[in-house]
């Protein structure tokens, strides 16, 4: 069965084989790549072997045990006949903006107000950290009561006499998705702060002097100098947050279990409750190799353009 | 079970190889989801009768029903079967025995005459190429109706017998500040108020016709327009905190008088005795409103991996006696909050509802079964939960369309 995030794992593998490449030149130890061969074989194993292998049965009929009679590319056809897959993949689309989005301008938003000097920046920083503490079971229950009109936020302010407030987001069909993006920014902003913080404590103060001298305002010394020199932390973060809007499935099923109805469903969960609970496993095959090629196309050509910079850059 | 695959084979090599030195003759593991507090009561009634008895009870409970399936299919294809597992009968266990996974009971079942004694339909369900595949240990109900009946007082309404007077009621209800129906917004809670709608406004015939043809002129009826306008006029008279509710905080609310009504199965009698109230007083239990009398049944089970062969082991069969005999039935049923599978066990130690319900099914006329149980493949039982939520929960769409995307995700399940 593929895990959703093996796409992105896709990512990594590519950039194991440019390092590879690297090493060829230098003529290593045979040792060292005798070494390497268990990691090799598990790679290729597991990661490759089970992508074929969930290739294998989307094409047959398997229903709760892998039964190998062909049927060419039917679960495909139901897939994508299906209304809840394109809610799913729709859902995708609009919870990875937001949430990837929004983890790297809040994230980034914070580190720059830490950096700027705030009196207390260890208290802040553990503050900023601590959600990332618990897992996204607990973050989607503790935001599952926050949201709930009856007893959360809706509820406190409308007793504090503000009777026309209204927040119940988790319980509309048409901006439930939008809650998924709240809880996981809250819980990961945390690390994207510290990614951020890490790379601006790494730029040379002498860049600040200079242009101090000349006199630039620090929003713009921030916007076109020192966010072009953070290139690579953006790009950790957003590999690192991509990962997770994939294998969105722990959050969304403790938040809003894909409700209403199924307007808050995600691909990972449709996959996992059409191969474990519908004994589809056939159709939810067909979801993970269909989810796998759109996140590589997705996510390809940028670690593509990334990567190829970055050589670029490093032979000037 | 005449097709035995290579899968089954080997499954089954490699079982003997592992246990033949582990397994004593009357050593039964036990695998199930029954984590909670009054299941697992229940459960420990079977158990007593099956160790006194001579019997070794080992026990695998595993949470959730989706987790313990899969993990039950797991241990029978990696060669490590449990003994006797808990599985929800119909097409995928059928699927299982299929593929030469399980032992039959069929020494038991002709000796007992489970033939006679359990509903037709049920018979029908636990059989695979006419061999007993599972023992069928209760009969949940799944169309009940659980009221307060102070908060129908207050309002000045009946317990309707129509869904007309149903909507009704629940308007008066409204005005005097109660909510009407307490409903868990989660899709098999749903397509359980769903099903009520559907038997009441279409009768049991309509009812069990439609499930079991899943013919194209029944889902394109008038008949199912009506049940489609009928279900979206409750749409009304739920509380805005409803999706993603859990059924027990629903009964709780029915059991504070917060909410009148809850459609729900008769498990929801476990949290009413829980709250220190005996089912059928303050708060009340009927049937949903319906034009004729019908009870929607469905069934917990347990099936038998196939250790040496197809023929059950003496402990398998010596478990199955245990699960129907008349005292277990008794005692585990009146735990659990079902009833009995075996319907010539005598009724008049249960509470009311249960006593109602076993006297219904004496005519079997009124004999349904829930969705899941008529065959069709669950993959078709999935797609009619989801459109019955999208319907649910859409806020534009008319019940004519409702009808549509209905038929469409049946079509291209099935």
């Amino acid at each position: 069965m593929t895990d959703p995030a093996q796409g992105v794992l896709q990512g990594s593998v590519t950039q194991q084989e440019n390092q590879q490449e690297g090493r060829r030149r230098w003529r290593p130890q045979w040792t060292a790549r005798m070494a390497l061969i268990p990691a090799m074989a598990i790679t290729i194993f597991c990661f490759y072997g089970f992508i074929i292998w969930t290739f294998v049965i989307s094409l047959t009929r398997s229903r709760l045990l892998p039964v190998y009679k062909f049927t060419g590319f039917d679960q495909y056809a139901r897939l994508f006949a299906n209304e809840r897959w394109w809610t799913a993949m729709g859902n995708l689309a609009i919870h990875g903006f937001l949430f990837i989005g929004g983890c790297i301008v809040f994230g980034y938003l914070l580190a720059i107000l830490i950096d700027r000097g705030v009196k207390a920046e260890g208290l802040y920083r553990t503050v900023f950290m601590l959600p990332l503490s618990m897992s996204f079971i607990v973050t989607g229950v503790i935001w599952q009561w926050v949201m709930n009109p009856g007893l959360g936020l809706q509820e406190a302010v409308r007793a504090l006499g503000w009777a026309g407030f209204e927040f119940n987001w988790i319980v509309r069909p048409d901006r439930s998705i939008y809650t998924l993006a709240i809880a996981g920014i809250w819980q990961q902003v945390g690390l994207c702060m510290a990614l951020f913080l890490a790379g601006l404590r790494n730029i040379d103060p002498n860049i600040w002097k200079a242009a101090r001298v000349d006199g630039i305002p620090v929003w713009r010394v921030y916007l076109h100098i020192i966010t072009p020199m953070m290139r690579a932390v953006f790009f950790t973060v957003f590999i690192l947050m991509s990962a997770i809007v994939m294998k969105a499935f722990d959050l969304v099923v403790a938040l809003t279990g894909g409700g209403p109805g199924f307007s808050s469903d995600l691909p990972a969960r449709f996959i996992v409750d059409h191969i474990l609970n519908r004994q589809e496993l056939g159709l939810g095959a067909a979801g993970a190799f269909v989810l796998l090629c759109t996140v590589i196309a997705v996510i390809a050509p940028y670690i593509y353009f990334e990567l190829q910079k970055e050589r670029s850059g490093r032979g000037h | 079970m005449k097709k035995f695959s290579k899968v089954a084979a080997l499954a089954a090599f490699l079982s003997a190889g592992v246990s033949a030195g582990a397994l004593h003759a009357q050593t039964a593991e036990v695998l199930h989801w029954w984590t909670s507090g009054s299941e697992q009561a229940a459960l420990a009634e079977v158990r007593k009768v099956f160790e006194a008895s001579g019997g070794e009870w080992v026990d695998t409970p595993i949470a959730g029903g989706g987790n313990a399936r899969a993990a039950a299919v797991n241990r029978m294809l990696g060669g490590d079967p449990a003994a006797v597992f808990q599985f929800s009968i119909g097409q995928q266990l059928r699927e299982l025995a299929d593929q030469g996974l399980l032992a039959n009971v069929d020494k038991i079942a002709s000796e007992e005459h489970w033939d006679d004694k359990l509903p037709p339909l049920i018979v029908k369900a636990a059989k695979y190429d006419g061999d007993y595949i599972a023992a069928p240990i209760n009969i949940h109900g799944e169309n009940w109706m659980f009221y307060n009946k102070a908060a129908l007082e207050k309002a000045g309404v009946d317990v309707p017998k129509s869904w007309d007077d149903f909507v009704a009621a629940a308007k008066k209800l409204k005005d005097a500040g109660v909510t009407p129906i307490g409903l868990g917004g989660q899709p098999w809670q749903e397509r359980i108020m769903f099903n009520s709608v559907l038997l009441g406004v279409a009768g049991r015939e309509f009812y069990a016709k439609l499930y079991s043809t899943l013919d194209d002129d029944l889902l394109d009826s008038d008949t199912m327009r009506k049940v489609f306008e009928t279900f979206a006029a409750l749409k009304p008279f739920v509380d805005e905190g409803s999706p993603g509710r859990n059924w027990n905080e629903a009964t709780n609310m029915v059991i504070k008088g917060d909410a009148a009504f809850q459609f729900m199965g008769d498990w929801a009698k476990g949290e009413i005795i829980a709250a220190g109230i005996e089912p059928g007083t303050t708060v009340g239990c009927s049937f949903a409103p319906a034009i004729d009398t019908a009870y929607i049944m469905t069934v917990d089970a347990f099936a038998f991996s196939a250790m040496d062969g197809e023929e059950a082991t003496p402990a398998q069969i010596k478990m199955a006696h245990v699960m129907l005999e008349p005292d277990v039935q008794i005692a585990f049923n009146k735990k659990k909050g079902s009833i009995p599978a075996r319907l010539d066990v005598p009724a008049d130690s249960f509470d009311i509802c249960a006593q109602t319900a076993i006297k219904t099914l004496q005519d079997k006329k009124t004999h349904l079964v829930s969705t899941g149980l008529f065959g069709v493949p669950s993959a078709v039982s999935g797609a009619i939960d989801d459109s019955i939520s999208n319907f649910w929960n859409s806020t534009d769409m008319s019940p004519a369309e409702g009808q549509a995307q209905f038929h469409q995700a049946i079509s291209n399940a099935k």
